[in-house]
């Protein structure tokens, strides 16, 4: 026995190594990033009261930029809105309005605005930390965008923060397709340029320009359809598989996010109501009919 | 000890949310990060055993990876490097000196000395770091200029801070 703990003492270090490194690798290959308990990730509370006072510092540097962009921005969204305007009355005058009016009980979407606190764009793997939290009304699986398109997916949420798998994370699949068409792929970062994404399983005849925009299909319960998310540079691959994939410009600036919005869609309990129907059913008849 | 005790933990709590806020945006060209939270684990004090300094590093880097969203990356680099920390160090200084509770520093072993130990320390850590961090990209050309690139960056911010520091130790 004696000898048997004067051995271990004297290895001792060796075995210390070995529980800090399989702890560690523990962490590291746990992949799944909503697996991952709160304290763990940047939404905790240390890190996010850290990167909250850092903001308050930060958050001025790229005002003047945002400003022009969300005049810009403004001024589109007035022009749809004089637009839609002059459509309806249009309508009106041909006696339509009546038979076309749309339910306006319950709005689909709403948008909590938060602010980017951290964010990291140089990493295989990249997140954001917003100031939103649990007590805002911010869930686990909610879309987030800004002025420009899509930004990410919400992971881990804190009290008052919360941790969002950036679309610069290979974690992160979005359903897009390409606007005026029905063609639907998936887009994923491919771990280079921060400014640029893949657009993969496109089917092979798929007709597409460069410089057409790729928005959001709408699929998912996460994202409206058709918000933007960038810009076709060019095809990526000569392979003659029945698929195909697009190299994508994003039109976020990540490098510069500051403000975004927490889309929460007032359906998707409906949704995901349905789907777990649909799977119950399958689980009752293994075999089917 | 007991003021290095202080001083040390003081320098745990100030450099790990500083590397988190200030030091990882400061990077340049896309792939050059200064990672001057290594301080940590290069200045601990030689008579400091392995196990307890594996213990702060491993320390160290998982509140970094809290920070950074890289759960155990950091941990587990920082662990690695506590522990090939002596061996490292006995390279260049041999054991018979007399170092009791000297923690690394220009001032401790000499510039050149000091030097070749942390270069030696910090090459170490990008390249574990970045092997580890992007072993599923199989971009060679990029690794390797991200390890060069990180290591001279961190090297010279480690060199910037050692200067500072053995400053305000002469004038106190």
């Amino acid at each position: 026995m004696g000898e048997l703990i004067a051995f271990l003492v004297r290895h001792s270090k060796w075995f210390v190594f070995v529980i800090l490194t399989v702890t560690s690798l523990t962490l590291l290959f746990n992949g799944d990033p909503y697996q991952q308990h709160v304290y763990l990730t940047s939404a905790g509370r240390l890190a996010s009261s850290a990167y909250k006072g850092a903001n308050n510092v930060t958050s001025y540097f790229f005002l003047h930029d945002i400003n022009e962009e969300l005049n810009a921005r403004n001024a589109a969204l007035q022009a749809e809105i004089i637009r839609l305007n002059e459509r309806l009355e249009i309508l009106a005058e041909q006696g339509y309005k009546d038979t076309l009016t749309v339910s306006d009980s319950v709005p689909h979407f709403e948008f909590i605005v938060a602010h980017v606190i951290n964010n990291s764009v140089a990493r295989p793997y990249n997140y954001l930390t917003i100031n939103k939290g649990s007590e805002d009304g911010i869930r686990p699986e909610l879309g987030v965008v800004d002025r420009n398109g899509v930004v990410g997916i919400v992971s881990n949420v804190g009290a008052h923060s919360a941790r969002v798998i950036s679309l610069l994370n290979p974690h992160f699949r979005l359903s897009c397709k390409i606007k005026g068409s029905d063609y639907f792929g998936s887009l994923v970062w491919d771990g280079g340029a921060p400014d640029e994404a893949m657009l993969e399983e496109l089917p092979r005849h798929t007709r597409y320009k460069v410089g057409d925009t790729i928005v959001t299909s709408g699929y998912s319960a996460v994202f409206p359809a058709g918000l933007p998310v960038g810009v076709v540079l060019d095809n990526a691959d000569d392979s003659s598989q029945n698929f195909f994939k697009l190299r994508v410009h994003l039109l976020t600036d990540f490098t510069t996010l500051s403000n975004v919005q927490i889309v929460i869609n007032n359906q998707a309990e409906q949704l995901n109501a349905l789907r777990a129907g649909e799977e119950n059913d399958s689980k009752k008849n293994p075999f089917g009919y | 000890m007991t003021r290095f005790a202080i001083t040390y933990a003081l320098a745990f709590i100030l450099l790990i949310p500083a590397q988190a806020i200030i030091f990882n945006h400061m990077i340049i060209a896309g792939v050059a990060v200064p990672l001057l939270f290594l301080a940590l684990i290069i200045r601990m004090p030689v008579t400091l055993g392995t196990n307890w300094s594996m213990i702060l590093g491993f320390l160290a880097g998982l509140l970094l990876d809290i920070f950074c969203d890289t759960p155990g990356l950091n941990a587990l680099c920082c662990t690695i490097l506590a522990f090939v920390r002596k061996p490292i160090f006995h390279l260049y200084v041999s054991t018979d000196e007399d170092l009791a509770s000297k923690a690394p520093s220009s001032k401790s072993m000499g510039m050149p000395v000091y030097l070749k130990y942390m270069l030696t320390m910090v090459t170490v850590y990008t390249l574990l770091l970045f092997t580890i961090q992007g072993f599923q990209l199989e971009n060679f050309r990029l690794w390797i200029v991200r390890v060069i690139a990180s290591t001279l960056y961190t090297f010279v911010g480690l060199w910037i801070f050692d200067s500072f520091a053995s400053r305000r130790r002469d004038a106190s």
